[in-house]
Order: C-alpha cells, then structure tokens, then sequence
C-alpha cells in the first residue's frame, strides 16, 4: 500500500469518460458496463505496463477498444435490437421540449450503433471523447490519414442517418 | 465536394493556421460548404448531447469496487452474481446474522475480550478490533488484523475495511465507536490464509462500494485522519 494510489486514483477519475465510451462501443448499458469492469481489471493487472509520464487515458482507451474488438468477435454480432425503453416518462409540465430532446438523443445513439465499428470508434473518440486525430492513430496503430477517411465517411453517415434537426 | 478530409479537418481544428484560414476563406465564400459546417458542427453537438450524460451520471458501486486496491481479484462472474445480490438494508441484515452467527461463534474465543459487542441492535467494534480500527495504518499491519482501506461514507464518516483472521468487514465512525456495517466470513477452506491467499471479499467490496463516497484515503490522508481521532 505503498505507492497504489495515484494509478489507482487517476483511474477512478477516467471512469466516467471511460464508461461513456463504453457506451459508445457496445449497444447496451450492461454490455458497456461488463466492458469498462474488464478494463479496469485489465488496467489493474497490467500496471507495470503502463509508462509514468505517459497518457493513461489514451493507455486506457486502447485496452477498452481492445477487449471490446475481442467479445464483439466472440459475440458475432449479436446485434441488440430490443425495444427501446420509455423515454417519455421523466419529463416535466411540459413534455414537450424534453420529449422532443431525447428522441432526438435516442435518433443520435441509434444512428451511432448503426454504424460500421471502425467508423464508431473513430467517431466516439475524436467527435465524442475529443482526442486529436493523432492520438487516435497511435492509440488505433493506424495511419492518420485511415482515421481521417474513416472519420469522414462515419460522420457523413452518421449526418444522413439522423437528419437535419 | 473537392477535399472532403481537408475541410473536416479544419472543422476540428486540425489544420495549421495557415492552411485553416485558406479553408476558413473557401468556406466563408461558398454558402454550400458554409451550410455543411454548420450541419457538423449541430451533429457534434448532439452526438455529444446524447453521450455526455453517461459521464456526468453516477459511476455504479460495482466498476468503482473493481478498481479498489486487492478487489481486482472479482472477476466479470462475480460481478454479474452481484448485480443480484440484495440491497444495502439486507446487506446489514446479512451482516448482522453473519456477525453473529458466525463469527462471534466460531471465529472468536469466547471471553471478555471479544472483538465486537452488541448494543441497542447495532454492533460496535471492542477489544483487538477497536484497537486496530483505532491505531493500525494500512502501510503497517501489525498482529493478525490488517486494515484494508479508508475512506469517507455519504455522511461523511471515516469507514475502514479490515481482515482479522478468517473473516472481513467494514466499520463506521457512529457516536465515537467503530459500528460495524458489514462483516463476512471466508468462504469454507479458505480459512487463516484467506487475507494473504486472495484480494477483498467480493461481498465486503460490495458494500464498500455502496457505502464509499469519493475516493479512498491515501497513506497520508490516513495518517492525518488517525491523528484527528478518526472525526
């Protein structure tokens, strides 16, 4: 217990972003769920890999993108169609704006699960999790201008799919 | 359109100066490139609009108690058995019978200086366990009782979690006594060697992370918190 805090620490303050993208990659909340535990077991196991001095979350990002390309393997594209759950149960007097917001969320997660997985994940990390396309070709090991095209085609995808507001 | 990664790039800022304000000019000239900014620019803010409530909500007990020091033993398994375990107030309950029933009973010799006692329904801490509960740090076990971690509850009381013997548990500050939330014994087999053989009880990490409210105490909030008294 000399020394374990500052990791561990550090990785307790990239749970929330880390889940997030968890969610983007997988369909599910549980899925995205079992995802973000395994990377944190990962992280944990696998510490001494890890480079003081280096970005964790990047380091982090690539674990999480990495087990989540084996169970998707393992899954085969069990694709989660389930019926969406009832959004319009939280709102306030007037429902409408909210109604109005989280359908057009829900359009937006739809849209994102609809896409291709090397679209998706280049997608959530510069459009949602805000890396440069840099750290996302070292953290994918692929060359920046793949990113950029793979980024082009999900967005314009993504854009056709959820339509002007 | 002429350079489809040229004009996303700039729209992410990804361009060198000199090469975004020529794409800044291009685009300021054509209302159709302008129209197809401003279309990206509302999808990214609503890609962000449907995903940043997942990290602004409340991070589950269970991914933070896989990410406590000795919990990285609980597997996805254990995980899943635990997402239907029960609740906080059947957990005490739980607790409680364990306590008793198990470990006052058999854990430990019967005599004056049992390690917890029972009054007005709740279990405090005595003896050997109050005493290490009060003294012992988490970087300097001492005797057969090791502290585990330290940290704050939703009411802002110190809680430790501890390893005597064969069995584990979790205390609170309540009234200037160590109350005991949970505690549990090791599963058959495991016995003495449990506390050195595997990491946190899965149960114990459970309610630690039902019970934590913010980050675990490192050695030197540990030490400073001893040195209050524990307040």
């Amino acid at each position: 217990m000399d020394q374990p805090s500052s990791f561990e620490n550090e990785l307790a303050g990239l749970l929330p972003r880390l889940r997030r993208f968890a969610h983007a990659l997988s369909r599910n909340a549980t899925d995205a769920d079992d995802l973000t535990q395994a990377t944190i077991e990962r992280a944990l196991r696998s510490r001494a890999q890890w480079q003081a001095g280096t970005r964790l979350d990047s380091w982090c990002y690539r674990i999480m993108r990495n087990l989540w390309i084996d169970t998707a393997r393992a899954n085969a594209r069990k694709s989660a169609r389930e019926a969406p759950e009832d959004e319009g149960l939280n709102v306030g007097e007037d429902p409408r704006d909210a109604i109005e917001a989280s359908v057009d969320l829900k359009r937006v997660m739809m849209a994102m699960e609809r896409l291709p997985d090397e679209q998706r994940e280049v997608v959530a990390l510069i459009l949602v999790e805000g890396f440069g396309y840099r750290e996302v070709s070292e953290m994918l090991g692929l060359p920046i201008g793949t990113v950029s095209s793979r980024l082009v085609r999900g967005r314009t995808a993504l854009l056709a799919l959820v339509g002007e507001r | 359109m002429m350079n489809d990664e040229k004009f996303f790039a700039w729209l992410d800022g990804e361009l060198s100066s000199a090469e975004a304000a020529e794409m800044e000019a291009k685009v300021a000239a054509d209302p159709e490139l302008a129209g197809l900014a401003e279309q990206h620019r509302a999808l990214g803010a609503r890609l962000t609009g449907a995903f940043d409530p997942i990290a602004e909500a409340p991070v589950p007990a269970r991914l933070q108690a896989a990410l406590r020091p000795s919990a990285d033993v609980i597997d996805l398994a254990t995980a899943k058995r635990k997402r239907m375990t029960p609740s906080l107030p059947q957990w005490a309950a739980l607790a409680a019978t364990l306590a008793v029933g198990v470990s006052i009973g058999t854990l430990v010799p019967k005599n004056t200086n049992a390690p917890v006692e029972v009054q007005g329904g709740a279990i405090y801490a005595a003896a050997s366990l109050n005493r290490g509960l009060d003294t012992q740090l988490a970087s300097a076990p001492s005797g057969d009782m090791r502290i585990g971690i330290t940290f704050r509850d939703q009411a802002g009381e110190v809680c430790r979690s501890f390893t005597q013997q064969a069995s584990s548990g979790l205390a609170c500050r309540s009234g200037g006594r160590w109350k005991l939330k949970g505690l549990f014994a090791a599963p058959e087999g495991q016995g003495s060697d449990y506390r050195m053989a595997a990491g946190m009880d899965p149960n114990l990490a459970a309610l630690v992370g039902l019970t934590m409210n913010g980050e675990p105490f490192d050695a030197a909030q540990e030490k400073a918190a001893k040195e209050k008294g524990w307040k």
